[in-house]
């Protein structure tokens, strides 16, 4: 009951308008303050700024909750513009959207199947297992009693976001990097889109289920006949996320098992399939005591160009021999377009490219990677300089392929370092 | 001929559900009692010893409406294990459900009711109190099992919830979203509220506040306001006559 969305629109711009008022504000200060300040000192207090402001956009979807939110997050994996604290604080609250109670999943049962639950279902549990994207997961069996997750989409939803959607642009039309930003909402809107079409997500999950195949992964069987637009059926996996299995204290060599699937899904999709599943979000993954991974929610799968997977490891290869030239090459034939002098570019390379290309293939040359033995975290480590490619402002086109891959690298490394895991990750990228 | 209660019962709806229909097509004023009763397939006359105007029809249908929904909620078998906030929001999409095969039915009732309180409280007197008999039974079953603590003016609150309702419907009846998501939107959160009142005895806190406001200051201060019964200092002038004299 304490969990109030302000609900009209009127209410929901009452909030961003005071959002709109302090940003702008910080933006006169900034601008007071420039002419006095040096160069080095200057980028710090507009880094300070950024912080500010980033501080503030939080705080105001934090206030809006459900899509908007979601929005947030979202533009901040598709842009790097957001410090990384708000990243996290925006994921963390990913999926906060009211909860449906009884009448509402009566309602939606009956509109899209023209049956209430007891009829559809052997069993139903009105009580959700799992927030879902834009919904709720409910455990259900057939008439069989084959176990079922039923994924609920909540009624309006798409309304909601075609409202939250025009007041994020017009907050952030204020803020410095709005160009930018703007365009990153116009692929947000596409991908919310296809996210609220549940009948695309079932596609999804059917075609990753045909097509990777791989040993003790586990994908759930979309129920065709149970699913609908706002309605998901599949079957229920058996496992548990990874906090609750990583509580279940699990030995060295279970933990190398897991990663190295993880792995192998990985290279999998990305060179098989050219296909990736989602950003590595922990919530995706479920650990099977018998040694089985399963994956769940394929809303939000990214496909890639043959081009792309073909230079990638090019690309790595280079960056191996540090040989600056083909590096830059793979990059600009992946798309990079760089307004740089030579000389720029050649301190580009050394500055941003190398240090990060060092990190990103380290773990390749070693055989195989132990992410748990290190004294500083490897993450971490890699971090500065992930983050200087990913705010370099004079490198357009670059981003959208190149850096949404980077960030799912990144993510998979993340999840190995907190699973303490040993991979074997020679194999499949230099080949 | 004699008629059984049942059959009886059966000709009544048919000729509701047909008087639905007609003026759903034709608009309540160009309905006649002549054509529903072809629609329903009894005699010119026959019609009339069920109901003797148009507005009995129009509004007789509404009172089987809320029969329906009353039946509609009994077949819910774990309907007593819902909150009261899901049993008013059940009862409340449960109506909506049932109207929507006639939305411009309800259009019609809204538009010859809704501007003129007199007559909506007349006609609408039985569809009303079926409708809060069914809310005040939520009310008690929720205060009796402990789920709520008891409210003051408790009779009240069943019409109140009847007016909420009635804005809902105008809501509804507005609403362009698809599959009236909107409305459906608005209920969730209103009776989130509405629940969140009668879950924190709100009403009976607000009451004693006031209480003790008046006690405490309004009344000890009335003195102070003057002894407002004191006879005049000279008798009035006579209405309209000699003021400047």
């Amino acid at each position: 009951m304490s969990k109030s969305v302000p609900t009209s629109k009127l209410a929901r711009t009452g909030v961003a308008g005071t959002a709109i008022l302090k940003a702008g504000s910080k933006h006169l200060k900034h601008a007071a303050k420039r002419p006095f300040l040096t160069e080095s000192s200057s980028r710090e207090s507009r880094q300070k700024r950024d912080d500010e402001t980033a501080q503030i956009l939080f705080k105001t979807f934090s206030q809006l909750r459900g899509t908007a939110l979601k929005i947030a997050q979202m533009l901040s994996m598709e842009s790097n513009l957001l410090p990384e604290w708000l990243r996290n604080e925006l994921s963390k609250s990913y999926h906060q959207v009211p909860p449906l109670g009884r009448p509402l999943i009566r309602k939606l049962i009956e509109q899209e199947f023209g049956q209430p639950p007891e009829a559809v279902f052997n069993h139903f549990d009105p009580k959700a297992f799992a927030a879902a994207s834009l919904g709720q997961v409910h455990s259900a069996s057939t008439t069989t009693g084959e176990p079922l997750a039923v994924k609920l989409q909540y009624p309006g939803i798409d309304i909601t976001i075609g409202n939250d959607l025009q007041l994020v642009r017009s907050i952030i039309k204020r803020t410095r990097h709005a160009k930018l930003l703007l365009s990153s909402i116009d692929e947000i809107e596409l991908r919310l889109q296809e996210e609220v079409d549940y009948q695309h997500e079932a596609n999804n999950t059917e075609w990753f289920q045909q097509h990777l195949k791989l040993k003790n992964i586990t994908i759930p069987l979309v129920h065709r006949d149970l699913s609908s637009k706002r309605i998901l059926t599949t079957t229920r996996l058996a496992g548990v996320h990874l906090e609750q299995w990583l509580q279940q204290s699990p030995s060295q060599q279970q933990r190398n098992h897991f990663g190295q699937l993880l792995y192998d899904v990985f290279v999998n999709s990305f060179y098989g399939l050219h296909a990736l599943h989602a950003d590595p979000n922990p919530g995706n993954y479920l650990f099977n005591s018998n040694g089985e991974l399963g994956l769940v929610d394929f809303g939000c799968v990214r496909y890639y160009s043959a081009d792309f997977v073909k230079l990638i490891p090019k690309l790595l290869r280079a960056y191996q021999s540090k040989d600056a030239q083909a590096v830059i090459a793979t990059y600009q034939k992946l798309g990079m377009v760089a307004d740089m002098s030579e000389a720029e570019l050649q301190s580009f390379y050394e500055n941003t490219l190398q240090p990060f290309g060092d990190w990103l293939t380290k773990p390749f040359k070693a055989g195989s990677f132990d992410f748990s033995s290190r004294s500083a975290s490897y993450t971490e480590e890699g971090w500065m300089s992930f983050k200087n490619l990913a705010n370099v402002k004079k490198i357009n086109s670059l981003a959208n392929e190149f850096i949404y891959f980077d960030r799912t690298f990144f993510g998979l490394y993340q999840i190995f370092e907190r699973m303490g895991a040993t991979i074997n990750m020679e194999h499949a990228w230099l080949d | 001929m004699k008629v059984s209660k049942k059959e009886k019962a059966k000709t009544r709806q048919r000729i509701l559900q047909a008087a639905s229909d007609v003026i759903i097509e034709k608009g309540f004023k160009s309905a006649s009692m002549r054509e529903i009763a072809r629609r329903a397939e009894v005699g010119d006359a026959t019609i009339y010893n069920y109901f003797t105007t148009k507005e009995q029809l129009l509004y007789g249908y509404c009172e089987e409406k809320q029969d329906a929904v009353a039946d509609a909620l009994k077949q819910i078998k774990d309907f007593h294990e819902y909150s009261l906030r899901e049993q008013l929001q059940q009862l409340t999409e449960t109506e909506l459900a049932l109207w929507l095969p006639d939305r411009e039915f309800l259009a019609e009732v809204f538009e010859l009711t809704f501007y003129s309180p007199v007559s909506s409280a007349v006609n609408l007197a039985g569809t009303r109190k079926r409708f809060t008999h069914m809310v005040e039974d939520m009310i008690d079953a929720a205060i009796e099992a402990g789920e709520i603590p008891d409210q003051p003016y408790r009779e009240l609150l069943a019409p109140l919830y009847w007016d909420y309702f009635t804005g809902i419907l105008g809501y509804w009846l507005k609403d362009d979203s698809e599959g009236y998501a909107n409305t459906s939107q608005l209920v969730d959160r209103s009776v989130e509220l509405i629940a969140m009142v009668l879950h924190t005895g709100m009403i009976g806190k607000t009451l004693d506040l006031f209480s003790f406001m008046f006690r405490s200051h309004v009344s000890r201060h009335l003195k102070e306001l003057g002894e407002y019964t004191a006879p005049w200092q000279k008798a009035k002038r006579r209405f309209m006559e000699g003021k400047d004299e």
